[in-house]
């Protein structure tokens, strides 16, 4: 990170391609040594990423640090600063802030079975596990991923499942809420295929990421099929505009999502004063 | 900060000798005080003591401004092309700011523990900090909407100034607090004078619960929120003008060609879109949800986030009170959870 935490670097755009329906995926290039506060960054952690003009907005890492140096972004169009994101292509320069937040605990989940349940563009910051766990697969127990988004346009990361689905020890499991005429797959909620997939909780913790009535529902089934609190992870979002601590918009009572988040296990959200879940 | 070793050394200065020092400071540097803004007490720079608002209780906006403006610009952003520069603008000028009082001083205090004493410092709050001199001035009695007392602090506080004045029938006396007001007042040549600041009493006009009494975490869910909102109007002036609250907003806007700046603002939980998620999830969508975030940010959160322990981030300035069009009372709010089993 710079020595001022609210300038971004500079990164150059070495890809944008179509990842799902006006969801696009960035990878970008640091420049001029802006990549070294990259080079170690966890999973789960975010940054801001500045369409310049327009302003900035915090997005969750969508690679391991291992798959670097480019950094990856999922960014859905939604607002004035996705959407001058999207207009951008390959050899354009945006600029880059962080890596912040805490991260996914992959350390103590050594040896563990891990469930990783994404919904939507929620996948994305939960990529990182996954791919961290395939990139050190001796580590780590069963992979068991469940993937859902409400329509098959919305599928994130579609042409990484068979490397997911071929990793040893691996399995994925897809649904969505409304098929088209091509889709051959489970159709329902992802609370449906958590149902039917049973994933055991023995010696295994789940990861959780996507809108906040899914993630609601989701912990709240894990919870009824016995992960204990603290072995049911989740990574937050928050509007928030500095990512540092200072600008008090992403408060859940005392905690802070940018410092004390995004990843929190459900034992913690249990202590919150306030949450959105 | 460093504080000079043993007693205060108290000073007198008469009208016309403050009035030449404050001539001089503003003639060679840069002078903040209250002035009298069309008509509105504010923080301005003054040429000289004459446009200073003399007998004024406290200005509209509080110090604050001095450290987080309301707006200002963190970097400028340069597009030629494919091409950006980024130019980084952390302010360096140096300001003596007159005419403190103490309310806004402590105000600054709990700043601090924020934007400089919770890792990462804050560049900016820290370059204006490190270059300005604070004078402080003793209140000579509360105002009607003033309870600073029933919060930690007092209207003679000196402890969060360099230099602090107090208004005697001879003038005022001068207090070096921190070796960066000593520095400034050396040359003055003034005699030390006999008075004792804690020796004048104050009359509060009401009494105030304090919130330090009241077991916050349990009064999260109460009703009491959702009817005391009612008359919000989440118009956002209380922040505004609160010597503590310091949400902001980060925004870019075009300054002409292929140039802009990168813009940090105050903002307010108050606000409806605050809190809205990309995916238009409304956090907080009640004002009573947001009017709660704001009064347990000052009795609760905020100490707990910079680690203060249990302290008021509230000052009793009393500058919500009086700029509040519907007469939301944060004495009130205290009264009413006070009473609370």
């Amino acid at each position: 990170m710079s020595a001022n935490p609210l300038m971004p670097c500079l990164g150059k755009l070495v890809e944008v391609r179509d990842l799902a329906a006006e969801i696009k995926l960035f990878r970008i290039e640091m420049q001029n040594g802006g990549g070294e506060a990259f080079q170690s960054f966890q999973p789960g952690q975010f940054a801001f990423v500045s369409a310049f003009g327009l302003g900035e907005a915090p997005f969750g890492i969508a690679n391991s640090a291992g798959r670097g140096p480019l950094l990856d972004f999922a960014v859905a169009r939604l607002g004035s600063v996705t959407t001058g994101l999207h207009e951008q292509g390959a050899g354009d320069l945006v600029g880059v802030r962080g890596p912040l937040g805490n991260s996914f605990p992959m350390e103590t989940f050594k040896g563990r079975n891990l469930i990783v349940i994404g919904g939507g563009i929620g996948g994305a910051p939960l990529r990182p596990v996954i791919q961290h766990v395939l990139d050190h697969r001796s580590d780590y127990g069963k992979l068991t991923i469940l993937w859902a988004a409400r329509h098959p346009s919305l599928l994130v990361f579609t042409d990484e499942y068979d490397e997911w689905r071929t990793s040893s020890n691996t399995s994925l499991h897809l649904t969505v809420d409304k098929p088209d005429e091509a889709w051959q797959g489970e159709v329902g909620l992802i609370t449906q295929l958590l149902e039917k997939v049973a994933p055991a909780r023995e010696n295994a913790v789940a990861v959780t990421c996507g809108p906040p009535i899914m993630i609601q529902r989701v912990t709240r089934m894990l919870d009824g099929m016995g992960f204990a609190a603290q072995d049911s992870y989740v990574t937050l979002e928050a509007r928030m505009h500095c990512g540092i601590g200072k600008c008090g918009r992403c408060n859940l009572g005392e905690k802070l999502v940018c410092v004390d988040g995004p990843v929190f296990n459900m034992a913690e959200v249990g202590e919150l004063m306030e949450t959105y879940l | 900060m460093s504080r000079p070793q043993g007693s205060p050394s108290r000073k007198l200065i008469s009208q016309a000798g403050l009035n030449s020092w404050l001539d001089d400071l503003a003639a060679t540097g840069s002078l903040i005080a209250p002035r009298l803004a069309a008509g509105v007490p504010l923080y301005q720079r003054v040429a000289a003591s004459n446009e200073i608002a003399w007998g004024i209780s406290r200005s509209v906006l509080s110090v604050k401004q001095a450290f987080f403006p309301p707006n200002e610009r963190l970097m400028t952003i340069r597009k030629n092309g494919q091409a950006i520069q980024l130019e980084e603008t952390v302010p360096e000028e140096a300001q003596i700011v007159f005419g403190v009082r103490p309310c806004e001083a402590r105000g600054v205090r709990l700043l601090d523990a924020l934007f400089l004493d919770t890792p990462p410092a804050d560049p900016y709050y820290a370059s204006r900090r490190e270059n300005t001199v604070l004078i402080g001035l003793a209140c000579r009695e509360m105002g009607p909407t003033c309870f600073c007392i029933s919060v930690g602090g007092a209207p003679n506080e000196a402890g969060d100034v360099d230099v602090m004045l107090y208004e005697v029938n001879d003038g005022y006396v001068l207090e070096d607090v921190t070796d960066k007001g000593r520095s400034l007042t050396v040359d003055l040549g003034l005699d030390v004078y006999d008075y004792d600041p804690h020796g004048y009493r104050y009359e509060s006009h009401y009494e105030v619960v304090s919130p330090l009494t009241i077991k916050w975490p349990g009064l999260f869910e109460h009703e009491y929120w959702q009817k005391m909102s009612e008359r919000c109007l989440s118009c956002r002036a209380c922040a505004y003008v609160c010597p503590t609250c310091r949400c902001f907003a980060i925004r870019d806007e075009s300054i002409g060609t292929g140039e802009f700046e990168r813009l940090r603002c105050w903002d307010s939980c108050a606000g409806e879109n605050y809190r809205l998620l990309a995916g238009g999830h409304k956090a907080r969508p009640e004002k009573g949800d947001r009017l709660r975030n704001r009064m347990f940010c000052k009795f609760h959160f905020y100490a707990e986030q910079t680690r203060l322990g249990n302290i008021s981030a509230c000052t009793g300035c009393g500058r919500c009170i009086d700029v509040c069009p519907v007469g939301v009372d944060i004495t009130e709010v205290l009264a009413d959870l006070g009473r609370q089993p």
